[in-house]
């Protein structure tokens, strides 16, 4: 076919290059974390634009709604921790953003259950009955195991902000070149098989 | 304008998926041999043009070109938005599978609506009415494609007025640059090719 056709999507990206719109893709991403007591959550359009008034509702395993609540103006929502007999199946968090975007992010129960202070009270019991007092140094005597983990948990929260950032940043998935390109062969591919049959019957 | 996964109710998706296979059966019975190579191009604009964006207030609004679609296509917009959406849905993410008929139907719809209110104009010898029509039709098809995702979405039980006022305000700029960019190509079309607004 000696066709001029193929001058449309050029013409077309040429505009669009002309009035400067940047491509990206078009999806609702939701990302959330534990820390301390409570669940971070952050949700964006996957070309980094955050969700504002979303609304978020927190399901435990059983598929019951725990709570809800809209993001703010930073597309954030936290909340504290639901009661421990409803997270032992993990948490399931839905994101719907206007005009029919949805996104989901299952936090496990193992992160919660750390944070929760579980882990802890395992832990502060059988020290304690074993009276280890003796053992600890006469300077610190005040300090006793809670305050400490408290401690290296908050250190901990500090120095891992930019790791979750990073995180968060990996999840985002791009579209890549090849994506694109692949799609379009693909689309070359299934219209070429459309065009066999449709010879085929003639 | 792609509806995700688990928004809709069932019988809104089987309603989608009805109507989708049997405007696309329709279509494909009817394509002719030498038009597949125009319908796979187009397909693939539709593809390409739903990465590209522009950002308006809390939504976040892409590229359709369905009204573009449906003036050089006519019916065979259908099987060539439901490859695109199919194909975006597994690469992308966006949409799904599930609502893939929806979808489809949604912004397949609006573009033959298009094909038979206004490629009579388009073609016709007046260059500045053709011109004049091509910018209501890409208007056009993206303002029926937001009203039928409202309606899908109403069906499901979302309140009217909330839905309403998104879709209109969301949709505004990107029906005026699409109106722009449809009569920029139909202008460059009728210039270069004029054959091909002949369906």
């Amino acid at each position: 076919m000696k066709n001029k056709l193929y001058l449309i999507p050029i013409f077309i990206f040429l505009i669009i290059i002309m009035i400067n719109i940047s491509a990206f893709a078009h999806k609702v991403n939701i990302f959330a974390y534990v820390e301390g007591g409570g669940i971070y959550t952050e949700s964006y359009f996957s070309d980094g634009k955050k969700c504002i008034d979303s609304k978020i509702e927190v399901f435990d395993n059983q598929g019951n709604k725990l709570l809800e609540g809209l993001t703010d103006k930073e597309g954030m929502f936290s909340f504290k921790i639901p009661a421990e007999n409803t997270i032992s199946g993990g948490l399931k968090l839905v994101l719907t953003a206007s005009m029919g975007h949805r996104a989901e992010y299952i936090i496990r129960a193992d992160e919660l259950i750390s944070s929760t202070g579980l882990i802890e009270e395992k832990f502060a019991e059988p020290e304690e009955s074993e009276e280890p007092i003796s053992v600890v140094s006469p300077e610190t005597p005040s300090i006793n195991l809670k305050e400490i983990q408290s401690m290296i948990e908050n250190t901990l929260d500090e120095k891992l902000k930019p790791i979750m950032r990073e995180i968060k940043k990996s999840q985002e998935d791009k579209i890549s070149p090849t994506e694109i390109i692949g799609g379009i062969g693909y689309i070359i591919g299934i219209f070429g098989i459309v065009a066999y049959f449709l010879s085929r019957k003639k | 304008m792609h509806i995700s996964e688990g928004i809709l109710s069932a019988p809104v998706l089987v309603t989608g998926v009805a109507l989708t296979a049997t405007a696309v059966g329709y279509s494909l019975k009817k394509m002719e041999h030498k038009e597949v190579p125009k319908v796979a191009i187009l397909s693939s604009v539709f593809f390409v043009a739903s990465l590209i964006h522009v950002p308006v207030g809390p939504s976040s609004v892409h590229l359709i070109l369905n009204g573009i679609i449906g003036v050089l296509l006519g019916w065979s917009a259908f099987p060539a938005i439901l490859v695109a959406l199919a194909l975006q849905g597994v690469l992308f993410q966006f949409g799904g599978i599930t609502t893939l008929g929806v979808n489809t139907f949604n912004m397949a719809l609006p573009a033959i609506i298009c094909f038979y209110l206004l490629n009579r104009g388009i073609k016709g010898e007046n260059n500045f009415i053709a011109l004049t029509l091509a910018f209501i039709c890409g208007f056009l098809a993206v303002l029926l494609s937001g009203v039928m995702v409202a309606a899908a979405l109403i069906f499901t039980g979302e309140p009217f007025m909330q839905i309403a006022k998104l879709v209109l305000i969301a949709h505004l700029p990107i029906m005026i640059i699409e109106g722009i960019l449809t009569a920029f190509c139909i202008g460059f079309l009728r210039k270069v090719r004029p054959e091909i607004l002949n369906v």
